[in-house]
């Protein structure tokens, strides 16, 4: 690696500004607050109070300062020192690989039709920049399932009949998921890293833009020091009520909040695992994850891995860039409150374990921001629970104490002093830092025509702000009492499993959302009878996340709506540039999913299972068995435990085995073919 | 193929065994995309004279299925040059099967030299699910506290 960049002095001077910015505002905010405690002298609870609240309001200064600084950057034009403004730099490496990018999806026991339909779209388009020679697509499966595994099996052989890709559409399912995503694409880089200068890593509901796509590597050429280019997704394509609410305010927020750190991160950016292009040598040198000593929750495997790689890479020297003008990248949201939650839950470990790599060696001041904020993006929660709960107390402690009015001799009365203006502007404060990024991001829109078009015009746009204010301020303290469950159960080391997402739109049933949020309404109802009985005066203060408490489960069961989704969307609510002109490649993803006619004839129909297809269909046989790997024979032991599995298969059914043991039958060439053998013979039972 | 050598055998498997074992044997090769019944039966036939020893009904039927297979994998290997047994062969039975060649019992018994068309497509159907590795190291990075060095 060549020497790292020296930032400039106008570079450092924005970090300056920033961090100053972040500190007068806490310490301004922390003094009135002080000033309010310091009468009587700082009671335990006091200072526990001012403890967590330094805490919690730098953490929203950050996001605050962020947007503001977002704000100005898109307000003026664009940022000089953004990525695509950047003047080229030093000449390549010739030694280098051959100008060539791998774009990797990783996915794992998603929706195949949903994973093939996307790729297809992006496919399309990037065909339709002409680029495709430079482009070669590889889907790493990571499928445990084994009807899943081979549905994607067939459906990547029909994307590669359908789209001519023979030898451009790559498919392998790893043997064994160690280490899980990180894993598999370091299992990509091993193996055949070498053939490519460049990876462009996406989720599996990812999509992006052919241009887009070209533009990455474009910048990447551009500036031989960067190692990694990160874009912002965008989210798209979801129909529920929470869906869009999200998607409305990531859409038209989240800009802002991605100029802002573009603006203070400049080349000491972060990465968020997908939509993004990776130099693959670097990469290869720098970002081989260790297992950390130490039991879980803070040792073992690195769960996030992104942020840990983007911060190896600064700690290289290379440069990491967020490129928050590059429109056309897009990703897919969870369809409910409860599904962003089972989402949380999988990102929560990952992100508390980042604590301990805060404090290790060699990383860049920025990448351990990076990493606290990772930590506080959940640990904020049950701070913010804790912070609740004193303020509750504190209001209990002080409706306790009883007014002296006359003290010793001194015939004229002593008035209690009162701190309400003090009060009030520390809550005002607050509570503008929380709620002015969202008229500011309005503000936006009346400088630019089209894009106040695309939100649905200013009146639509400013009534879809009022309403998703009115939805975040019920579902925060929901979500915040998910997310403490979290954090408590990890900090406990209760296992956090790590299921797939249920990424389809779907709706939340009774049931269901009784069952997820009984416990939050409970909650509620009980704190707000406590708080009315004892401390009335706090109770008015507390509505809001009473109110959301309580109304947890209609709340999540209402906006899990497809059919609200789509009367908000006719009434022109929470619209985003995305739905009202789609561009190219959303169109032909569904397109595709609507109109896709398979190549193969074995698509058309739908089997009742794969598993069962694979054992009886001559050609999902074969197929199946030349994508396996290949490998030594099975031992005796392990060939002593494939007959008991076949066994129990030809007595009980295929219904007896559970996905592994089925796994562990078709993952075997020879038993495979046995078994295709044995029901050209004998029919299984149950086997339909 | 010699279709008429096969003829010989249909009196030697009266039984009812040999007739169920024909019969699914049939039913497979008709799956494996052999629609002319004659046809059909004809490499079923072939396929059984593979088999030496028929004494064991449930063994034999199995033998005779992957039998089956072998033997139009045996066509596989020397129409396209490919080694036997290897991945190559399985990927190129699966493109057969896959429906790549239209009709391709028929150009299985073709005289040589008029399967071209048929074994381009085929060639051209065999699936490719990855490329050649060109291996790279990744050495795990060391992550240690901060306190270790102190």
């Amino acid at each position: 690696m060549t020497q790292p960049s020296s930032s400039s002095i106008g570079q450092t001077l924005r970090r300056v500004v920033f961090f100053l910015l972040v500190t007068v505002t806490t310490l301004v905010a922390l003094g009135l607050l002080v000033s309010v405690f310091q009468t009587n002298g700082f009671s335990p609870m006091e200072l526990l109070l001012l403890f967590l609240y330094t805490i919690l309001f730098s953490w929203i200064c950050i996001s605050f300062w962020t947007a503001f600084m977002g704000f100005w950057v898109i307000l003026f034009g664009r940022d000089r020192w953004a990525i695509s403004r950047q003047p080229p730099g030093a000449s390549l490496d010739l030694s280098a690989p051959p100008l060539r990018t791998a774009i990797l999806m990783p996915i794992y026991n998603e929706d195949s039709e949903r994973v093939f339909a996307g790729l297809r779209a992006i496919h399309q388009s990037l065909a339709a920049t002409d680029s495709l020679d430079g482009f070669d697509f590889f889907i790493l499966s990571d499928t445990r399932d084994p009807d899943v595994w081979v549905e994607e099996e067939l459906r990547w052989q029909d994307m590669v009949r359908a789209l001519d890709g023979k030898g451009r559409i790559f498919y392998r399912n790893r043997p064994e998921n160690t280490s899980r995503k990180s894993g598999n694409l370091e299992d990509f880089c091993t193996r055949w890293g070498g053939r490519y200068r460049y990876m462009i890593v996406l989720d599996a509901d990812s999509l992006m833009q052919g241009e887009t796509l070209v533009e990455m590597v474009r910048l990447m050429e551009l500036h031989p020091r960067v190692a990694l280019i990160q874009t912002p997704p965008v989210p798209v394509n979801r129909e529920s009520l929470f869906a869009r609410i999200l998607q409305f305010a990531s859409s038209l927020y989240g800009r802002m909040f991605t100029a802002g750190l573009n603006y203070w991160q400049l080349g000491e950016s972060n990465y968020w695992g997908h939509n993004a292009i990776i130099r693959i040598q670097p990469f290869l040198d720098h970002c081989g994850l260790p297992k950390l000593p130490g039991r879980e929750p803070f040792g073992g495997e690195i769960l996030s891995h992104d942020f840990v790689e983007a911060a190896l890479l600064r700690r290289a020297g290379w440069e990491v860039w967020l490129a928050y003008d590059l429109e056309g990248s897009y990703e897919e949201i969870p369809p409910t409150l409860i599904d962003y939650a089972k989402r949380d839950r999988r990102w929560c470990q990952g992100n508390l374990q980042h604590l301990r790599l805060a404090f290790s060696r060699g990383f860049n001041a920025l990448s351990r921001l990076h990493f606290l904020m990772g930590v506080m993006s959940y640990a904020a929660s049950p701070l913010w629970l804790l912070f609740l709960m004193a303020t509750g107390v504190e209001a209990y402690l002080q409706t306790q104490q009883e007014l002296v009015y006359f003290f010793g001799e001194n015939w004229q009365p002593v008035w209690p002093v009162s701190f309400a203006v003090e009060m009030t502007t520390v809550l005002l404060v607050t509570l503008t830092m929380l709620f002015l990024p969202k008229l500011l991001a309005l503000l936006l829109l009346i400088k630019d025509g089209r894009l106040r078009h695309a939100y649905g015009g200013m009146w639509g746009a400013t009534l879809s702000v009022l309403l998703e204010t009115v939805f975040s301020v019920l579902t925060a303290p929901v979500l915040m009492l998910f997310q403490t469950k979290f954090v408590l159960a990890i900090l406990m080391r209760k296992a956090v499993g790590w299921p797939p997402q249920q990424r389809g739109d779907h709706q939340t049933g009774f049931s269901e959302a009784a069952l997820a949020h009984g416990g939050h309404t409970l909650i509620g109802v009980v704190a707000g009878t406590l708080s009315y009985f004892y401390v009335p005066a706090f109770f008015w203060w507390f509505i809001p996340v009473l109110l959301g408490l309580a109304l947890a489960i209609p709340v999540s069961m209402l906006s899990s709506s497809m059919a609200l989704g789509r009367q908000t969307r006719q009434l022109g609510l929470f619209l985003t540039p995305e739905e009202t002109e789609p561009p190219t490649v959303l169109r032909d993803l569904e397109d595709s999913l609507r109109n896709h006619r398979p190549v193969l004839p074995v698509l058309r129909e739908i089997p009742a299972n794969r598993f069962l297809q694979v054992l009886t269909d001559p050609y999902v046989n074969a197929l199946h068995r030349s994508l396996l790997p290949e490998r030594e024979p099975p031992n005796k032991r392990r060939r002593h435990y494939l007959e008991g599995l076949i066994q129990q298969l030809e007595e009980e059914g295929p219904d007896s085995l559970n996905p592994a043991q089925k796994r562990e039958l078709i993952a075997d060439p020879e038993t495979l073919l046995r078994l295709h053998a044995l029901f050209w013979t004998r029919p299984l039972a149950n086997a339909g | 193929m010699d279709r008429r050598s096969v003829s010989t055998l249909r009196s030697s498997l009266a039984a009812p065994f040999s007739a169920r074992l024909l019969d699914r044997l049939k039913a497979y090769w008709a799956a494996l995309g052999v629609a002319d019944p004659n046809l059909a039966l004809a490499l079923s036939e072939q396929t059984l004279r593979r088999l030496p020893d028929l004494s064991d009904e449930a063994e034999s039927a199995a033998r005779a299925i992957i039998a089956a297979g072998e033997l139009l994998d045996d066509w596989l290997a020397a129409a396209l040059d490919l080694p036997r047994p290897s991945p190559a062969l399985t990927a190129a039975r699966a493109a057969l099967l896959s429906g790549a060649v239209p009709g391709w019992p028929m150009a299985l018994f073709a005289p040589p030299g008029a399967a071209g068309i048929a074994l381009d497509r085929l060639r051209t159907a065999i699936a490719e699910p990855t490329p050649a590795p060109s291996p790279g190291a990744m050495p795990a990075q060391r992550i240690e506290p901060l306190w270790k060095s102190l």
